[in-house]
């Protein structure tokens, strides 16, 4: 049985579309990364697979039960962080985490272990706290109950570097456990890090759905140069294109074969620069829409 | 399921300074129309014997003509005042605000990945402020009670008791009302206005049923229509259709409230 199942899931506001004709499917113990920019529909889509969104069409099923029927037994085993965080101000986070354990009629195992990665002033009003705290307390209520799916949307906003590596190595020592996540990411590397598998998503339009390996294979790096020669004498790739004198091209596999190349020639600049995941759905998905 | 009350729990607990504040300025205010009442009796007493209650009969029925009487006094200037408009509208303008400040705040996407459904969470912030209500309204009743012993005026406690024992019916339904509009507008400051501007309306609609003869049926469709403090503060009586009106109100909305939640989308933007 799979863990999340979408069939046509699609959500419509009115007349705009948020997310259209997704089907997916995420096994027990993946971590699966749903990628794409900023108003693709990420969160359109994790808001809908939790049920706050009814869908227009299509359906969605967590642990083969109907989302919009058995939401109540669904969320017994469900962690959350939304992409919006906000928390009950007014309350400690020590008294916030209480009353989520609660609510959720389970002992919080994890929430000693929690803790020592993600330490936060329990007793602080969270209106006090600086918005990487309110993340850390947003990653321990959502995993405090050892839920068997964690649903992320971006979770590692508001974390420094050395937070998201801790976050980063406990959701692979989860994923161990045989638990399944399912994040929202705009940040490649950190798909890269993480996921078994993508999906990417455009314009509310699922245009990939792949594994990592296959995504990392169509990495690479965008080459700009200028030569003092004439820059049609420079044999690129097939993407190559000359603009004002530059002559840029992407390399996807490895650089060194276009540096040793270029060293034939008089370099007047040069610039090299990491593949965002941006160029990638310019350039490998464009066509195939 | 064993989570039950808990968001029931956690609004009294988010609420208990509100109350506490609430209360002890409901019994000043008691106590201070109570303790009002020796100096102005006099000057009541001729202003009725000069038919100086003439336009507020109208308008009050015969418990205008009742003003320079304690019973009257309290009914006119607590009851109908202090009580019916001015804490309907405190009380209502709190609980729109219930819903509609989990979603401005987006802090309804935490508490519904939790596993309570949406009716729960409704009912749960309804019966959450019904401390606040009964605290409010007993605190009140002892307020009277000692203030009218220390000034040694006559006051029937029994009548008094029942009168803040069929507030609970009309308390309730204001607040049934307000969450109503707490799960319909996702602005807690424009639930919580929408709500004094509806509570007006209706009062306004009853107001003029009062002193327009022919428009009378429109007292119908306002909630005050249906309590009537000096009645049972004075007589001891109590209309027990009224009673049943206010609970049937008070039901009914929240049952619309918890079904129009569970279908809606929650939309944060």
């Amino acid at each position: 049985m799979d863990i999340i199942e979408t069939k046509n899931l699609t959500k419509y506001y009115g007349k705009i579309r948020g997310i259209e004709d997704i089907t997916l499917s995420v096994k027990k113990g993946e971590i699966f990364g749903f990628l794409g920019p900023n108003g693709a529909g990420k969160t359109t889509m994790i808001r809908t697979l939790l049920g706050f969104l009814k869908p227009t069409r299509g359906g969605a099923y967590l642990f083969g039960l109907n989302i919009n029927e058995d939401g109540l037994e669904i969320k017994q085993d469900i962690g959350y962080i939304p992409g919006d965080l906000n928390l009950y101000g007014h309350l400690a986070g020590g008294q916030f985490l209480q009353y989520f354990t609660s609510l959720r009629s389970s002992d919080a195992y994890l929430l000693e272990e929690l803790l020592t990665i993600f330490d936060v002033p329990l007793d602080r009003k969270i209106k006090g706290y600086s918005k990487g705290m309110k993340q850390k307390l947003g990653i321990i209520q959502a995993f405090m109950h050892d839920p068997e799916l964690v649903i992320m949307d971006e979770p590692t906003s508001g974390l420094d570097p050395l937070l998201q590596q801790k976050f980063y190595d406990f959701l692979l020592k989860e994923k161990k456990k045989g638990k399944t996540m399912f994040l929202s990411s705009h940040i490649l590397s950190e798909v890269d890090k993480i996921c078994d598998r993508v999906g990417i998503v455009r314009d509310g339009r699922l245009v990939a759905l792949e594994n990592i390996d296959t995504l990392k294979d169509k990495k690479g790096k965008i080459i700009r140069l200028k030569l003092k020669e004439k820059p049609s004498s420079f044999k690129g790739p097939k993407n190559m294109k000359i603009r004002d004198g530059w002559i840029q091209f992407i390399a996807t596999d490895n650089i060194d074969h276009w540096i040793k190349k270029m060293s034939k020639f008089t370099i007047i600049d040069l610039e090299i620069s990491e593949f965002s995941l941006e160029d990638i759905f310019i350039h490998y998905y464009e066509g195939k829409r | 399921m064993n989570n039950w009350f808990r968001i029931a729990f956690q609004t009294m607990k988010d609420y208990y300074r509100t109350t506490i504040i609430l209360a002890i300025f409901y019994m000043g205010m008691a106590a201070m129309y109570c303790g009002m009442f020796p100096s102005f009796k006099e000057v009541l007493e001729d202003m009725m014997a000069s038919g100086g209650a003439e336009p507020f009969s109208q308008f009050f029925g015969p418990a205008a003509a009742d003003m320079a009487t304690y019973v009257g006094f309290l009914n006119l200037e607590l009851y109908q005042i202090f009580w019916i408009v001015i804490l309907g509208i405190l009380l209502g303008f709190i609980a729109a605000s219930q819903i509609s400040k989990d979603i401005e705040g987006k802090t309804i996407d935490l508490l519904m990945s939790n596993p309570v459904s949406r009716k729960q969470i409704v009912i749960e912030k309804f019966i959450g402020l019904i401390p606040l209500v009964l605290i409010l309204n007993f605190s009140t009743m002892l307020s009277v009670m000692g203030t009218t012993i220390a000034i040694g005026e006559k006051l029937n406690f029994g009548n008094l008791f029942l009168t803040h024992l069929v507030s609970i019916p009309y308390l309730l339904a204001v607040i049934s009302i307000g969450i109503l509009l707490s799960v319909l507008i996702d602005e807690k400051m424009k639930a919580s206005i929408f709500f004094i501007a509806l509570f007006m309306g209706m009062y306004v609609l009853e107001s003029i049923s009062k002193i327009i003869p022919d428009f009378e049926s429109l007292g119908y469709v306002s909630i005050t229509h249906y309590f009537n403090p000096y009645d049972s503060l004075k007589f001891g009586e109590v209309n027990a259709v009224n009673i049943i009106i206010l609970t049937v109100i008070f039901l009914e909305v929240l049952l619309f409230a918890m079904l129009y939640f569970e279908k809606r989308d929650i939309k944060i933007s």
